[in-house]
Order: structure tokens, then sequence, then C-alpha cells
């Protein structure tokens, strides 16, 4: 609000009161002229600006000490009259800035800074400052000449010591500020801008306060931090704004090789004058490479988050102006830059990850190689530390160690092949890698866990929905860490290199390390998989998009290479458990992989040790080797989408091959690699996938059936595809069942139980097709033996095969054949003509099961009998009271007593599971063969001593379960004999004309069998009433 | 220790009946896959992709009579095919095509393969049994145009000719036909005059397949009997017998000589392929894998030697691929 607007009029206001302070320096005339000012307006006061400056300087030169409150308030005068003007001229302006210099100059002679008072200090701080933006347009320029440089220069100095030296904040920050104004870096945008020359001259000026300027603020930025943060981002700032300028590259470039004469009368100027040519400018970088190691050293750490925030800004300006000149230098800018993308503070991390991606969208890294070396000799130390870095740091530490490297490589982006192609670095870096992922082999419970269900029969698809359901990657556990933080960061390393890097080197040098030794194979493994996801830019984080374009024919050729160097045989049959059956295999197939690599020195030194003698780890350590191959396949597709579909032809078939390995880690793994590739290929499901490959997979069946070793997996595979298929499947099958039986005809000792394995899926799956295939009339009676259906067929071949397979003299196998002979017998059921003659062969072999086998073959023939009395009832019926049901009575009879006598142990007896394997298959036979009476009076007969009490309990029960099928069979003629021998009841007879009942049980005291056949009427009689039957009343009891 | 027996890279199924033809295709650059034709006895010809070892398409044009004969005309779109329904069909399988563009009926009720010989762009020389059980019939394709007619002296009795090799010395020198006959001979005709210039007793039994090598002017036969008959022709061009090689079982369906001259391939009715050393008849190896006779065998004309298979096709149904090239 002024009142004197017009110059006249402020003129009139302001004469008096400079007329007085001209007389008389005091603080009230100063006051008074500074209340007089605020109430004249700017443009006036423009104009009056040197008469009212006048009496102030006046104040100022007057000769003699001087009050410090007056000079104080002299200067805030000045301040305020300078703040709302320009300074217009050149004279002034040094004037005014020299004179205020004075102010705070030490008295002459002492080379200590005065010691003023803090307020003094800070209004000239801020008179200079005030100065410094009031001067109009070109007429700053005046004060950098070569001139004024030893004004400039005192100016700088004294402003630096009150930065270092003060206590106080606010005049610390001050000076700063104001040095920043003074080296034409002011923040705030009222200044003019300098064009190229007027920059340049600047900073040749600039250049001879370097050394005082960046030592002090070095001191100031690792100086106590009791100081403030705000004090240290000053002095950061002010730090790379100057460095910026005077060390910039475009300046440099331009300085001549010469230093320039100068006119005489300048010439003691002129040694002042620094040339920043090439000499200079080297050792200066050296010099402030060492500032800079310290300074980022100690606000890296810094605990107050916006003095790290200006550290990146640091590394930021200097990248962007002095990536050439100090070049030496950004090895450790870079190091603190790429370590704070890890920042605690989140604006830390975002302006860090900001400022990277720019300097990778502004290609600086790109575009000149000795950044690309400084970053790759900060790589090549660090992958030389990181091996003993990983082995001491904790999980956080191995964090930013790692974050460290990924921000290297992701800085050096298309340049990360100057570091591959450099033996040495790739060398140490691989090696690195190669420690780190080491994974811990040491849990027993991976090579414990076996699939379930691969010895039972149950459901065929059910084990593969369970591996669906599971995750897709195995969760690994490493020797070096726990942190899943650091195995993804880790991943990001593999992926960022199969990204930038070249593919064919990269998979060349890993597929080296994975040959070389079994210790760094499942490490290489990793690495692979994850370059190849790299290099497709699957899940991979970037700065900069990679120059050259993938192309998709190196990529599937990587990927080929790859994939035959893992289901090669050495590297996919490991032993993986010491389950003697699948060892012998495993090693014969080692055995002739060595002959398939005649001379391979290497071959020998990778297959593990053929001694039988395999621990535990190095198990485990299979284990973990194959399932991460099979999850490198399921990443390949995922990498090559429907492209893979061509690959499945040698791929498909080993990854079947390990659905069905019986350790749980590893079909689950597999099974998860078959979803992969379904996802990948663009299948429905894994069946659909198996379906439409069905060809490849039988293909492979074949050829595997052809060498003895490798039996047991085409077997496996053919398995596995069964279980996890439909009907549609067996058209092929068929084909290749045919090469499964030649083969087992081949080899009956050896392979038989792989191959009954087979047998048994395929005849189950038969089983289940049979329902639909059933529409077709039963007329085989009048076809004869011509026309059978392709799947009968089948069944009737293995079922030949199955005869000889009987008598062998494993148990295991006798089982087993007898679960697949009873399948067969259930698919042959609607063909009676071809079925019978079957029978009649199987005769023999199967009676020498009943009559003189092991308890448990005794209880599956029983089974098998069971299935086929169902259809050839009369023919067998015959046989059987032949030729076996008079041994086994004749032997339960011989052993009753035995039995009877016997203790606790006896339940551990073969005998005892012969007669229990007897009893509990008899009843349920003599139902099925409906057995005439004499027959089951036999049975009876046989059976009922064990109903004594003397009897073990469990032979007393299976015999109440021989009566209980003889009761369905003729209930009449069993309550008969069991009242023979206790009868509980009293039968009054109707009428009195006739004779009375008289059982021979009746009125018997207590005895042995009183118990069960009690039990047993009680059923029957249940029976009876639940059913209620016409026709002879009399017989049933009450 | 011995080497195990070679297996078979690769084995196709899905004919659904025996295998009597079999021609490659896979001279052709990428992007074209490389192919397989496949003749078998329910009259279809299979185009087998051999990159997924899949039927690409099935060709149905002998009216469900089996294909014994197997000829491409240059590249992998003109298919010569031969029947049992007698009749000899060219095929335009560009574009994916499928069409029988032109066919000559034989009327002949044998089983002899037809001859093929390229005389110039676009023109080539069929030789084929004729409707007279002796004769047989030359002619000039795509013309059809009668050639000659090659008729056995009057009581020579050699029978219905068996199987057929035109060859010339090289391009542009007179064409020549070998021919293999029922009594066991081989005669060499020349084509312009009609006239045997020579004949060789081979064989007790009828010749069942031949293949002659133009450069060391050498030819091999094999027939029904436990030898194979390997003859050459002198400057005067009368056929005379160089050496015979005792087999352990009797009966061969087929013999093809590599295109490279280095090695043969025999189709045994004892379903065993067997390679043999050309220059000396040495015998390199048995591919046992099919389980009935063999009955035809083919080599490769892929471009680059290390790609080149040996196929071989059975009354198994199935159709064995044999990467030998590097074994031999």
């Amino acid at each position: 609000m002024a009142v004197f607007d017009t110059p006249q009029e402020a003129f009139g206001a302001l004469r008096p009161v400079c007329v007085q302070l001209t007389r008389a320096q005091t603080m009230e005339n100063v006051a008074r002229l500074q209340a007089q000012l605020a109430a004249v307006s700017a443009s006036a006061l423009q104009e009056l600006q040197e008469y009212v400056l006048f009496p102030l300087r006046f104040a100022l030169k007057v000769p003699g000490p001087k009050q410090e409150r007056l000079v104080q308030s002299v200067v805030q005068c000045m301040s305020s009259v300078l703040a709302a003007t320009c300074v217009k001229k050149q004279e002034l302006l040094q004037e005014l800035f020299s004179e205020l210099c004075t102010c705070l100059s030490p008295p002459s002679g002492s080379s200590k800074p005065a010691s003023l008072s803090e307020e003094l200090k800070l209004a000239v701080i801020q008179a200079l400052h005030t100065l410094m933006h009031s001067a109009y347009g070109d007429v700053i320029l005046s004060l950098y000449q070569p001139s004024t440089l030893p004004l400039l220069g005192f100016a700088v100095s004294l402003l630096l010591g009150l930065a270092e030296q003060e206590k106080a904040k606010q005049i610390k920050i001050s000076a700063l500020k104001c040095l920043q104004v003074l080296v034409l870096q002011c923040d705030c945008q009222e200044h003019r801008h300098l064009d190229e020359d007027e920059a340049q001259q600047c900073g040749d000026l600039f250049a001879s306060f370097l050394p005082g300027i960046s030592i002090t603020l070095s001191r100031v930025i690792t100086g106590d931090i009791k100081q403030g943060h705000k004090t240290t981002v000053c002095a950061i700032r002010l730090f790379y704004l100057i460095v910026g300028l005077v060390m910039a590259d475009a300046q440099l470039a331009r300085i001549p090789k010469n230093k320039e004469k100068l006119p005489v009368e300048q010439s003691r100027i002129s040694e002042l004058l620094v040339h920043r040519g090439p000499d200079w400018s080297k050792s200066t970088a050296e010099k402030l490479s060492l500032l800079l190691h310290k300074m980022v050293e100690f606000s890296s750490v810094h605990p107050h988050w916006k003095v790290r925030l200006e550290l990146v800004e640091l590394v930021h300006h200097l990248l962007r102006n002095c990536s050439r000149s100090l070049v030496d230098s950004f090895s450790h800018l870079l190091k603190a830059l790429v370590g704070l993308v890890n920042d605690e503070n989140s604006e830390v991390q975002s302006r860090c990850n900001e400022v990277l991606q720019g300097i990778a969208e502004q290609r600086i890294v790109a575009q000149n190689r000795a950044l690309a070396d400084v970053l790759s000799e900060n790589l090549h130390s660090l992958a030389t530390a990181l091996p003993r870095l990983m082995n001491s740091q904790d999980d956080t530490g191995k964090v930013s160690t790692l974050s460290l490297l990924l921000g290297y490589l992701k800085l050096l982006g298309p340049k990360i092949n100057i570091v591959l192609n450099s033996v040495s670095h790739l060398h140490r870096l691989s090696k690195a890698l190669m420690q780190v992922l080491e994974l811990d082999v040491t849990d027993v419970k991976i090579v414990e866990d076996r699939r379930w269900g691969c010895e039972s029969t149950c459901g065929p698809s059910g084990s593969l929905q369970q591996g669906v359901q599971k995750g897709r990657c195995q969760k690994k556990y490493f020797r070096f860490f726990t942190e899943e933080k650091v195995f993804q960061l880790l991943q990001q390393v593999c992926r960022v290199l199969g990204y930038h890097g070249n593919l064919y080197l990269l998979v060349d040098h890993f597929m080296g390390l994975y040959g070389e030794s079994g210790m760094y194979r499942k490490q290489a493994a990793m690495v692979l998989n994850e370059l190849i996801a790299g290099a497709a830019g699957l899940g991979v984080d970037v700065l900069q998009e990679r120059e050259v374009l993938l192309n998709m024919d190196d990529l599937k050729g990587s990927i080929m290479s790859i994939l035959d160097e893992y289901t090669d045989q050495a590297n996919w049959y490991l032993i993986t458990s010491i389950d003697t059956e699948e060892i012998s295999h495993e090693h014969s197939v080692q055995c002739s992989g060595l002959t398939a690599h005649p001379g391979g020195a290497c071959s020998s030194i990778l297959l593990p040790s053929p001694e039988p003698h395999v621990t535990t780890r190095t198990m485990n350590s299979n284990i973990w080797q194959i399932c991460l191959q099979l999850e490198g396949i399921g990443c390949f597709a995922a990498v090559l989408g429907k492209e893979f579909r061509l690959l499945l032809l040698s791929a498909l078939y080993p990854v079947l091959e390990k659905a069905g390995d019986k350790t749980l880690l590893i079909s689950e793994t597999a099974l998860g690699t078959l979803v992969d590739i379904c996802e990948a290929c663009s299948y429905d499901s894994v069946q659909s996938l198996i379906n439409e490959n069905s060809d490849y997979l039988v293909n492979g069946i074949s050829l595997n059936l052809r060498q003895l070793a490798h039996q047991p997996h085409a077997s496996q595979v053919l398995d596995t595809m069964l279980r996890h298929s439909d009907a549609s499947l067996l058209p092929l099958v068929e084909d290749v069942i045919q090469d499964v039986l030649s083969t087992l005809d081949q080899s009956y000792n050896n392979q038989a139980s792989t191959f009954l394995r087979v047998l048994h899926s395929v005849m189950a799956a038969l089983d289940e097709v049979l329902p639909l295939a059933k529409p077709e009339p039963n007329n085989s009676d009048t076809e004869g033996e011509t026309l059978l259906p392709s799947h009968a067929q089948l069944a009737k071949d293995v079922m030949e095969r199955c005869i000889h397979l009987l008598s062998d003299g494993n148990l295991r196998v006798r089982l087993k054949v007898l679960d697949v002979l009873e399948l067969c017998v259930t698919v042959l059921h609607p063909h009676g003509n071809h079925l019978l003659p079957m029978a009649h062969r199987v005769w023999p072999a199967l009676v020498t099961r009943l009559v003189s086998d092991d308890p448990l073959a005794v209880l599956r023939a029983f089974k098998v009998l069971c299935t086929l009395a169902q259809k050839c009832g009369d023919f067998l019926r015959q046989r059987f009271s032949k030729d076996v049901l008079p041994k086994l009575t004749r032997s339960l009879l011989s052993q009753a007593p035995a039995s009877a006598r016997a203790g606790p142990v006896y339940n551990h007896t073969l005998a005892f599971k012969l007669q229990l394997a007897v009893l509990q298959g008899l009843g349920s036979l003599c139902e099925k063969l409906d057995m005439g009476e004499s027959d089951l009076n036999k049975v009876a007969d046989a059976c009922l001593i064990y109903l004594s009490a003397k009897q073990p309990m469990k032979l007393q029960e299976a015999a109440q379960s021989v009566f209980l099928h003889l009761m369905h069979v003729d209930p009449d003629s069993t309550w008969l004999l069991l009242n023979e021998v206790c009868c509980p009841h009293q039968y009054e007879p109707p009428h009195i004309g006739l004779r009375p009942v008289k059982l021979s049980g009746m009125g018997r005291p207590r005895n042995e069998f009183t118990d069960n056949v009690l039990f047993l009427l009680e059923r029957l009689q249940q029976r009876e009433s639940a059913t209620p039957r016409a026709g002879t009343p009399e017989a049933s009891p009450p | 220790m011995a080497l195990p027996p070679p297996d078979p890279q690769f084995v196709l199924r899905g004919t659904s009946a025996a295998v009597h033809a079999l021609r490659f295709s896979c001279g052709s650059q990428e992007p074209d896959v490389p192919i397989l034709f496949s003749g078998s006895e329910n009259g279809f010809i299979h185009v087998w992709n051999l990159k997924t070892h899949r039927v690409d398409t099935a060709l149905d044009g002998h009216g469900r009579k089996s294909v014994y004969c197997l000829e491409t005309m240059g590249g992998k779109d003109r298919l010569l095919s031969q029947g049992r329904d007698q009749r000899i069909c060219l095929w335009d399988l560009a574009e994916g095509r499928t069409a029988v563009t032109d066919s000559v009926v034989t009327e002949n009720v044998g089983f002899c393969r037809c001859s093929l010989l390229k005389l110039a762009e676009g023109r080539w020389l069929m030789a084929m049994a004729a409707k007279a059980l002796e004769e047989v019939q030359v002619l000039e394709l795509p013309s059809k145009t009668s050639v000659c007619t090659l008729k056995p002296e009057v009581g020579a009795k050699l029978g219905m000719p068996m199987c057929l090799k035109l060859w010339q010395l090289n391009c542009g020198s007179q064409p020549l036909l070998l021919a293999g006959y029922e009594d066991g001979s081989v005669v060499l005709w020349n084509l312009s005059m009609g006239k045997a210039l020579s004949q060789l007793v081979c064989h007790q039994e009828p010749v069942m397949s031949l293949d002659f090598d133009s450069e060391k002017a050498k030819g091999i036969s094999g027939s029904s009997e436990k030898v194979l008959s390997i003859w050459s022709l002198n400057e005067q061009q009368n056929l005379q017998v160089y050496k015979t090689h005792k087999l352990v079982n009797a009966g061969i369906s087929d013999i093809t000589i590599r295109p490279d001259k280095k090695i043969l391939a025999t189709a045994g009715w004892d379903h065993r392929i067997r390679i043999f050393g050309w220059k000396k008849l040495k015998p390199l190896a048995v591919l046992d894998y099919h389980t009935a006779t063999v009955h035809c065998v083919s080599f490769s004309d892929h471009k680059n030697p290390s790609e080149r298979l040996l196929a071989a096709g059975s009354k198994d149904h199935r159709i064995s691929i044999w990467s030998i090239y590097t074994q031999t």
C-alpha cells in the first residue's frame, strides 16, 4: 500500500530521512528510513534507488569501529531497497557486492574470520542473496569477468567459511544457498538463461574455486549428522551443481588446447585463471573421485531419506553432464544409485527407478563405452565377492547384494554382451551363480515320498487330478539362503541376462557347466531355464528394450539343444531310489548309455558311480535334477506356445515317463509339466494332450521296448497313458500291446513284473471300455471262433501269457498275474466260446494256486475262480468238486486239531494263513458255483469244526462267513445242520398226533460250538423273517 | 562289445493296411516340409509330413485296390501312382489339391511296377507291363503317346515281366530298359528298335526286383530265392553275371541303390531290411523291426546328406524310418 506513487512525492518523503542519516548514522535514523520505505511504491523507489542507497553505503564506509547492530540494520535496510528495485549499473552492482562482503571480512591483518554476531552474518548473507537477484539483465554478468575474479573468490571463501564453521543451521543453509546463487545455479526461475559461451566463461572462472568449494563441501556433507539434513542436502546440491558446471563434458570438449593469452594489463589475473585442459580435467577428476567416494559412502547410508534422495539427484545430474569427465567416479556413483533401488523409503526408491529408467532411455550407458566398462568392472568385482558375501551375509544383506548385481545388469542393458564376451567376467559371474544357487538336498523325505497308488489298482485318473491342482513349481530349498526374495532376484538376474545377452553364448556356456560337473548341473539347469524365459521376455523386468529383436528360430534352436541334453539318457535316467527292482534297470541304462557315447571321458564323470552304494544325498540330488529338467521343459513349452507342438515328438515321451515315476516329487513335477504343455499348446486337458499325441507316445514305447534297459520306462509310459486317457486310445494301444507281448515272450524271467503292470493297466482300461462296446448283441455262440472284437482278442492274448506266468517263482508276480487274469476273464465274458477253452487251459495252473501256494495267492485265486464261475459255472463246478474240493476239505479237517491247540503265535504261521484263506474264499465260491448238495455238505462238515471256540478268533469268523454263504444257497439244510450241533429251542408239535421234534442238538449242555452256532442261527432267523417264504413252514424255526 | 542293433528313428503307424510303395519328396527348401508318400493295400496313398510324422492327406484314387507303385514327377506336387485297379494315375497336389489329372489304363493283371524316366523338363518316359502277358509298353508322359511295345521273340518263354527299370547313360542319350521276367532272366531292351539287346538268366525263380547303376554299368536283382545277383553290362551291351550273393533267408521283394551309389537296401520276406555296400556287396547292417514281410524300401532325396533317410514299408501296416547315413 504505497502512499507515495510518484518519484516527486517519494523524494519529498525520503529526502529528510536520508539527509538525517547522512548526518548521523544511528540505528534510529536507519529505522526511520526503513519505515518510510514501506510507504514508497516500487517504481518510485527505483528512480530514487541510488539516492536512498547513498546514506546507507555511507554509513558502512565511515571509517572507524562501528556498532554491529547498526551495521546489521543498515544491511537489512539495503536489502529492503534492493528487494524492491533493480540494480541497472554494473559499477553499482560491483560496489555493493564488494561493500557487503567487506562487512564480514575480518579486521585487516587478522586471518581469522571476524567474530561477528550471527544476526549480522545472516543479514549480510541475505543482502548478498537479494543483491544477486536484483541485478538487472546482463548487468549480473559484469561480476563474472576475469577482472572480478578476486572479488568473487573473496565472496566464495567467505560463504564457504560460514557454511563450514558456523554453528547455526540457518546461517549454514543461507550461506550455501547464497553460494548457489553466486555460481549462477539458483533454484528459482527468475534468472536469465546463460548462452553457451557465457556458461563456458563462467565455467572457466569457477574452475578456480572448484578445489576450495569441493573440498569444503565434502567436509560439510560428511560432517556431523547433528547439523541437520537440510544443510547436507544443500551442500550436496551445491556440490553437484558446481561440479556439473565446471566438469561438464560439453564445456570441456570446447576448451582449446592452449591457454588464451589475455591482454597484458590482466596478466596477473590471468595467472589466477585456470585452463581446463585435459591434464587439468584429468587430475581434477581424480581428486573429485576421492571426494565423491567419501561422500557417497557417507550419504548413501544417511539416516535421513532426503539426503539419500539428494544423492540420487547427484548421480543423476553428474551422469547427465559429466559421464565422460568423471567416468572413474561412476563406479561408486552407480553402485550407490543401484543400491538405493531397494531403499526403505518409497520416494527414494521410485526416484531411483525413474533415474535408472531415464539413464536407460537416454542410452547413456549404451553410448558410452567407458561407462559400460566401469559398470562391467563393478560387476566383475561384485561377482568375485558374491560367493563370499552369500556365505557370510544374512538374507537382508543378500537381497541388497543381489539387487546391486541385478541393477548393474539392467543398467548395462544391451551392453551386457561386453561382460559376456570377456571370458573372465562370464566365468566369475557364472561361478557365482552356481555357488549361490546350490540346492539343499539333505531332506530325506524327498526320497521317501513315494507316489501312492502306483501299485494299487485305484481309479485310473485319480493321481492326475491330484497332481494338476498342486503348485506348478516345486518349492526349492537352497543351501545359502531361505528368503524367497533372494531367489526371485536370482531369477531376475538370469532372465535379464537372457533378455539382453547373446543367447547362443550363454546357452553354450551354461551347457558347458551343466556337463562339466555334477556339482553344477542342477544350478546350471536352473539358470538355463531362466535364461530361456528371459530371452522370450517372460516375466523379465528390464529398463530398456533390447536392441535386436528376438529371432524365434534362434530361440527354438537353443531350446532344442537344451532339450536334447536334458533328455539324454545320461541326464534323464538317474538313480532316484534304492528299490532294487528299479536300480537294476537304471544301471543297465547307464551301461548302454556309455556304449552309446564311446570314448566319452566326460560321460563317465557325469554318471553317478555305478556302485550299488548310493547315498540319500545323491538320490535327492538326482531327484531335483530331474525335476529341474522337467520344469525346464514346461518353461520351454510356455515360451514357444503352439510351436512347441512340433517338439512334442521328442519331449512328450520323456515327460510321461517321469509322470509315472515312483518318486512323488518327480511324478508331481512331471504332471505339472504336462499341464504347462497343455496350456502352451492349447490342449483342453492332459487327456487330450495324450490322446492327440498318442502316435508319438506309441512310437516311443514301441522303440524303447526293443531295448531291455528301457523296457520298464516304456511300460511306465504306457501305464501312464492308459491311466490318464480314455477309450479312444485303444486302437493304437492295441498295436503296441502286441509289441509288449512279443517282448514279454522273449524275457519272461526278468521283466515279468514290469510288464504285468502294463498288462494290468491295459486290461483295466479294456474293462472300463467294455460297457461301451457291449451294445452289439452277443451272438458269439453262432459265430464260433471266427470273429472276435479286437479288445477281446487282446484279452485272449494276454490271458495266454498269464497261463505261463501263473507258476512264476516270484510271489508278487503270481499275485499280479491273478489280478490280470481276473480282468481278462471279465473282458472275455461275453465271448463264452473263447473263454471256455481258455479257462480249460488255465485250470491246472489255477488249481495249483488254490491247493498249494502262499495264502495270499490262495485268496486271489479264489477271487479269480468266483469271477470265472459267473460265466462257466457248470464247467467249473465239476472240476472244482473233483480236483480241488477234496484236497481243501481234507487239509481243513486235518489242520483243525492243530489250530485248536495252538497258542497266539500260531497266527503268524503259514498254516494259519492258509486255513484262513481257504475259509475266507470257500463260502463265496460255493455260492457262485451253485454247488451240489453233497459238495455243500462236505464244505459244511469241514468248516463246522472251525466254529469251535477253541479255534483262533479269526478262523472262527472266517468259518462263520462260510456258513453265512451256505445259508444263501440252502437255508434249510444249514438250519438243520446247525441245530444238530446245538438247538436252543424246544419245538412242540402243533398236534398231539404228530411225533415230537427230535433234534440231536437238543438239550445238549453248552459246549465249544454253542456261541457261534447260536449266532449263526440268529442271523438265519433274521434272514428268514426278512424274506418270508412260501412252503415248508414246518421246517423253518418259529 | 558289439554295437546294439540299430533302431528305427521313427515308425509311422496308421495306414491300417499293408504298405506296398514308398516315395520321398524332401528336396525342396524350407518352409516346405519333407514328405513321404506311402501306398497301401487298402488303396489309399498317405501323404506323411516328416516334421510332424503325421498324415497330412490321404488320397483315394484306386478304388480301394492296392497301390503298389509311387513316383514323383519333379517335386511333391506331381505324383504318379499305380494300383491293382489296373490304372496308373497322375495327381496334381499343388496348393492343397488332391485331383487325379490323368490316368492310364494298363489292363495288366500282374503286379509289375512301372518305371519312370525324365527325358526333359515336363517330358517323361514310362514303361509298364502291358495287357498282353509278356509284353512291355513304353509311353511318353504326359501326352500318353505310345513309344513302343516290347515283345519277346516267339518261343522265348520269358513269362510275365516282373520288374522294370528305364535308364539312360546321360541326359540326351538313348533311353534303355532293363526288365526282369518270370523265368528269372533280365533283358536289356533297345527302345527305338524295340529289340532285346541282351538277355541274362540271373535266377531260377521270378525276378522280384532290380536296380541299375548306369555309372558303373552294374545292376542287382533279387528273386524269391536266397540269392542276390549282381550283373554288369559290357561295352557291347551284353549282360554278364558279375557276382552272386547268398542270403540266409529266401525272398527279396524290393531292392534300391541309394542315389549316391554307395549302399543299397533290400526288403526281405524274412521281415528284415538289409544294407549292403554297393561296391563289394559287403553286408553292413540287418535292420530288424518289422513283424511281417517288408514290401518296399526307399531312400530320401534330402539335399543335406546328414538328413537323408531310409524308409521301409511292411505287411505289418507300419513304415519304419531309419537314419543310416552316419552309420555307413
